[in-house]
């Protein structure tokens, strides 16, 4: 009976399969510190790839299509960043400028807001600054660690435009060998099924990066123009954001709106209109996400349950950031595919070698 | 002095080569790489698995997902349903070509019936060769009709004698 349970392939397909993600979250953890590099570098082979692989198919050796693509790579860059960069950093001491202003804003308004719940609830002061206070000193502290975190972005940033490009430039050399000496390396049983289940993994994660990748430009341009229109300072830098924090489905788009929706309510004089425009640019970028970007750009490239998907999100979250909630769906896509890889795998081969074996089908 | 012509350096840098060139010149002489030009297929060539196998070793059983046609470099290998053998396949022979057109699984079991060599040409490699060089990705789903054809006939001739 233990045997039988032992030997069934849901069985085995469960031991395998917790076997290959304990191998990924041993990496994860081990490159934890450089997951940034190496998922921008993952998804700028991906969208390289057929460049290098035409450079290659012309005769050209590895190491000199990886240094053509790279240098081609480093130019566009240069060219986009020398454009864009004396606008942004406008629009970045612009925003550091006003974030204070920002919070200050806010903190008046919430003072305003308790000194109106104590005497419509008829508390003292005393009692009402011990409720109040605590969550004032918290709301400080919150803001001083966004301000010190957007100085450590920057840094972050000078680190990933050094090791992005050395990253990208080896998978492009050596990406493809690894890759068949790693899979070569399976014992002559599971060789052929390794193979279908990879090419599964990397078809469905190459489609959802180039779809997310195009997603996350139309979704900057359209918000960049929106705040553009409305009159919202330092547009495309918040189209920009919006635009990353749109990779992260569902919980993305409510963090877009915090932004906007500050700036909004720091203009002097208020102006509640505004604030309503803000909100109302991130609400109609989203239905053209979902009604036309979505469904012709990203289409299946996955078909996870909607439940999954804000789990993940959270448990990703929760281990590796922000990063780890843009790169949820991919990994649960990929866990998804190699589960039901193996167990396809392992299944068929049970029903169909007795099939034979019991001489039901004798032809080739 | 040059060095390229000794032993050692001929084998160090020229081995891979030889084996590749080696490969191609097997596969053009099958019907499936036919009116397929040289470099085309050795292009194709160097992507390809080489695998080992020992005597009686399975390449693979019925009800395995197929993904590849197998090209024998060295050695014999047996095709077989149950106990009885359908084939005996040697050196330039290739067998499991259904897996290129269908997603199904093996029909058949594959035995090396002693230590060989074999070259694994994957169904993802050839979708990615149609899409770079549909000409000559036609050309082979062609080839591969034919064989595919043969065989259907074949089996028909025996099956007419069997109940004739």
């Amino acid at each position: 009976m233990l045997e039988k349970v032992i030997n069934h392939p849901l069985s085995k397909t469960l031991l395998l399969f917790s076997l290959i993600m304990l191998g990924f979250a041993f990496f994860a953890a081990l490159l934890a510190p450089l997951l940034i590099p190496i998922i921008i570098s993952f998804a700028l082979y991906a969208l390289l790839e057929p460049i290098s692989g035409a450079l290659e198919r012309q005769g050209l050796s590895s190491t000199t299509t990886s240094l053509t693509v790279l240098i081609v790579l480093v130019a566009i860059s240069v060219l986009v960043i020398s454009l864009l960069l004396p606008h942004l950093s406008s629009q970045l001491a612009q925003l550091q400028q006003q974030l204070p202003s920002v919070w200050q804003t806010l903190i008046g308004f919430a003072q305003e807001m308790s000194q109106f719940v104590a005497s419509s609830m008829k508390l003292d002061t005393e009692t009402s600054n011990s409720i109040t206070q605590p969550l004032f000193d918290q709301a400080n502290e919150t803001g001083k660690e966004i301000l010190i975190t957007g100085s450590n972005l920057i840094i972050s940033f000078s680190i990933l435009v050094i090791l992005v490009p050395i990253f990208t430039f080896f998978l492009i050399r050596d990406y493809r060998g690894i890759r068949n000496y790693l899979l070569d390396s399976l014992p002559n049983n599971s060789f052929e099924l390794g193979w279908i289940i990879y090419h599964r993994v990397t078809h469905q994660l190459q489609e959802y990066i180039r779809g997310i990748m195009i997603q996350s430009g139309i979704m900057s341009i359209i918000t960049s123009l929106g705040f553009f229109i409305i009159g919202l300072e330092s547009y495309i830098l918040l189209g920009i954001i919006t635009g990353i924090l749109n990779l992260i489905p569902y919980i993305g788009p409510l963090l877009a709106m915090v932004l906007p929706v500050l700036l909004a309510l720091a203009h002097t004089p208020l102006e509640p209109w505004l604030v309503g425009a803000a909100i109302g640019v991130i609400v109609i970028a989203q239905v053209i996400d979902n009604v036309i970007v979505i469904p012709s750009v990203i289409a299946n490239a996955v078909n996870l349950h909607p439940v999954i998907v804000i789990i993940g999100i959270i448990i990703f979250g929760n281990f590796f950031g922000f990063v780890g909630m843009i790169i949820a769906i991919p990994a649960i896509s990929t866990a998804n595919i190699i589960f039901r890889g193996l167990l396809q795998g392992l299944l068929t081969r049970k029903t169909e070698f007795n099939r034979y074996e019991t001489g039901q089908v004798t032809n080739q | 002095m040059d060095n390229t012509k000794h032993p050692f350096w001929h084998n160090l840098f020229h081995r891979k080569a030889d084996r590749i060139h080696e490969v191609t010149e097997l596969w053009l002489s099958t019907p499936l790489f036919e009116n397929i030009s040289y470099s085309r297929c050795r292009e194709l060539v160097r992507n390809m698995h080489p695998r080992n196998y020992k005597a009686s070793e399975k390449v693979f059983n019925a009800g395995d997902i197929g993904e590849s046609v197998v090209l024998i470099r060295h050695g014999k290998v047996e095709i077989r349903a149950g106990e009885k053998i359908l084939a005996e396949l040697t050196e330039g022979d290739f067998f499991g070509e259904i897996a290129l057109v269908i997603d199904e699984p093996r029909t058949a079991n594959a035995i090396a019936s002693e230590e060989s060599e074999l070259i694994f040409f994957l169904r993802s490699d050839l979708e990615e060769w149609i899409q770079r060089s549909p000409k000559d990705g036609a050309q082979f789903m062609l080839n591969i009709s034919r064989v595919l054809a043969a065989r259907l006939k074949h089996t028909n001739l025996l099956l007419s004698l069997q109940t004739s």
